[in-house]
């Protein structure tokens, strides 16, 4: 069974054409990249992923059902970070991270358990307190993934995950997404860090011009073969698809 | 409803944190009551003259207790459709505007759910600062007149209910902020609106218009135009909540491209 997918999406702003005929999609414990440069189509992809954006053309499925009308069953398995997260400036961590919770589904009488969990999970306790708005930009990153996360979804979208973090967040958010996928979770990260994204990700697809240009076995030379992939989707010389 | 029990409790808890509603809450409860027994106080010192004394007039005679009630609710008429306006513009656009109302989408509880909360709980801390207002503005008239008469009971019923109706008409300005997804653009608006209120009344609609009624109501207008307020007029007014509710509501469940 597919967690994630995406088939065939389409999608133009005005003139400029963000999605054209892009296609993933991510099994059970199975962790997918989508690497490409800034304005290749992926964080346009992730809002259709997530329901925040209804595409021109092609489909979207989370756990089997449309993301833009979600029902309550597949929504508290379902978890997501693009762009803006569901963190609160004026709450505090705790509050953040218990609203978050109440908000996907946890029973009222879990929430407290739950949400001292991802805090301690993402090495937030020392901020329990502090409101989200004080926090620095790799704490409040930190914040985000916990409030997404902090119902054990069995899919998980997330934009960027990484970008403001120190060494040390990046390697908590690794580990917690490796765990979730080892738990039987299908997660669709998006990342600029090839380094990074070869550690975690079962598959790395690269998005090219709004579509997937083909796919790159993590492991070394990452960087090398990604820009042979784009240059190769320039000049359009192989079919999309091959694994480099 | 699926989860609204859900989406108030964390909507309650997210508004009481707001900075907005920090400094809302006491300039809406404390500056009616001053305002009241300010003007009132004004206009029997004797101390302004000319065009001033004569916009004064209406409180400078008559029971000083009655008259600062009266003078409380048409402050309050006005005051809660300001500060509830711009608490709609800061509820529903902020999050538009910088993104994080892509959070609410694939959650259990549903973002329509979420928005019928975030208005209710508006509507919730509307009432209670409209409460405070009376009942700050009451205490100030009843300790120097030893009490309040049947009159003066009346006039803070009645500004009560003005400021419950005014709290409810800005409930579409929720709509309005979901619709052009800006505080500012919002805040445009509710002063667009107080300005064509103030030309509806002077071609003599005000009686059926819904954001003149409160303000007439409470003898903004003078006593002529205060009687002729009717319970349509009334009605009309009230109707903002309900249909308010339900176009956020329709709106946040269509809401797309965030």
């Amino acid at each position: 069974m597919t967690v994630l997918a995406l088939h065939d999406l389409r999608h133009r702003f005005g003139d400029r054409t963000a999605l054209a005929g892009l296609s993933v999609a991510v099994g059970p414990g199975e962790v997918v990249a989508l690497v490409g440069l800034n304005g290749a189509g992926k964080t346009t992809a992730l809002r259709v992923m997530t329901g925040r954006l209804r595409p021109a053309g092609g489909t979207a499925r989370v756990l089997g059902a449309d993301p833009a009308t979600l029902g309550p069953t597949a929504a508290r398995r379902f978890g997501h970070v693009v762009g803006a997260a569901l963190v609160s400036p004026d709450l505090t961590v705790t509050e953040n991270v218990r609203t978050a919770a109440l908000l996907h589904g946890v029973p009222r009488a879990d929430v407290a358990t739950a949400g001292s969990a991802v805090v301690q999970r993402l090495d937030l306790e020392p901020w329990a307190h502090a409101r989200a708005r004080t926090l620095s930009a790799g704490n409040a990153q930190r914040l985000g993934v916990a409030c997404a996360v902090v119902h054990g979804p069995s899919a998980l979208v997330l934009d960027e995950p990484t970008s403001a973090l120190d060494p040390r967040g990046v390697v908590l958010v690794r580990e917690l997404v490796r765990s979730l996928a080892d738990a039987g979770a299908g997660v669709l990260v998006s990342s600029h860090h090839l380094d990074e994204v070869a550690r975690v990700a079962d598959r790395v697809v690269v998005v090219h011009g709004g579509r997937d240009v083909g796919e790159l076995a993590p492991g070394p030379e990452m960087e090398r073969r990604f820009f042979a992939r784009v240059l190769e989707a320039d000049t359009d010389v192989p079919a999309p698809g091959g694994v480099a | 409803m699926t989860g609204l029990g859900t989406a108030l409790r964390a909507e309650t808890l997210a508004w009481r944190r707001s900075a907005v509603q920090r400094i809302a809450t006491p300039l809406l409860v404390l500056l009616v009551p001053v305002a009241a027994v300010g003007l009132v106080a004004l206009a029997r010192s004797g101390a302004v003259v000319g065009a001033g004394a004569a916009k004064l007039a209406p409180y400078a005679t008559g029971d000083a207790a009655t008259t600062q009630l009266v003078a409380a609710g048409q402050v309050l008429s006005v005051a809660a459709l300001l500060a509830t306006g711009f608490a709609a513009a800061a509820a529903f656009a902020q999050p538009l505007a910088d993104g994080r109302a892509g959070a609410y989408f694939g959650l259990a509880t549903p973002r329509s759910t979420v928005a019928l909360a975030r208005c209710l709980v508006l509507l919730g801390w509307a009432a209670a600062c409209a409460a405070g207002a009376v009942l700050l503005a009451v205490a100030a008239s009843a300790v120097p007149s030893a009490g309040l008469g049947a009159e003066a009971w009346a006039a803070g019923g009645r500004a009560l209910v003005a400021g419950l109706l005014a709290a409810g008409l800005a409930l579409p300005f929720g709509a309005v902020a979901t619709a052009t997804r800006s505080p500012l653009a919002t805040v445009g608006a509710l002063i667009g609106v107080v300005a064509v209120t103030q030309m509806v009344v002077l071609v003599g609609g005000g009686a059926w218009f819904p954001y003149a009624v409160p303000s007439l109501w409470t003898g903004m207008g003078g006593p002529a135009a205060a009687s002729a307020v009717g319970p349509v007029g009334l009605l009309l007014a009230a109707a903002a909540v309900p249909v308010g509710l339900a176009v956020v509501a329709w709106q946040w469940r269509r809401l797309t491209d965030v």
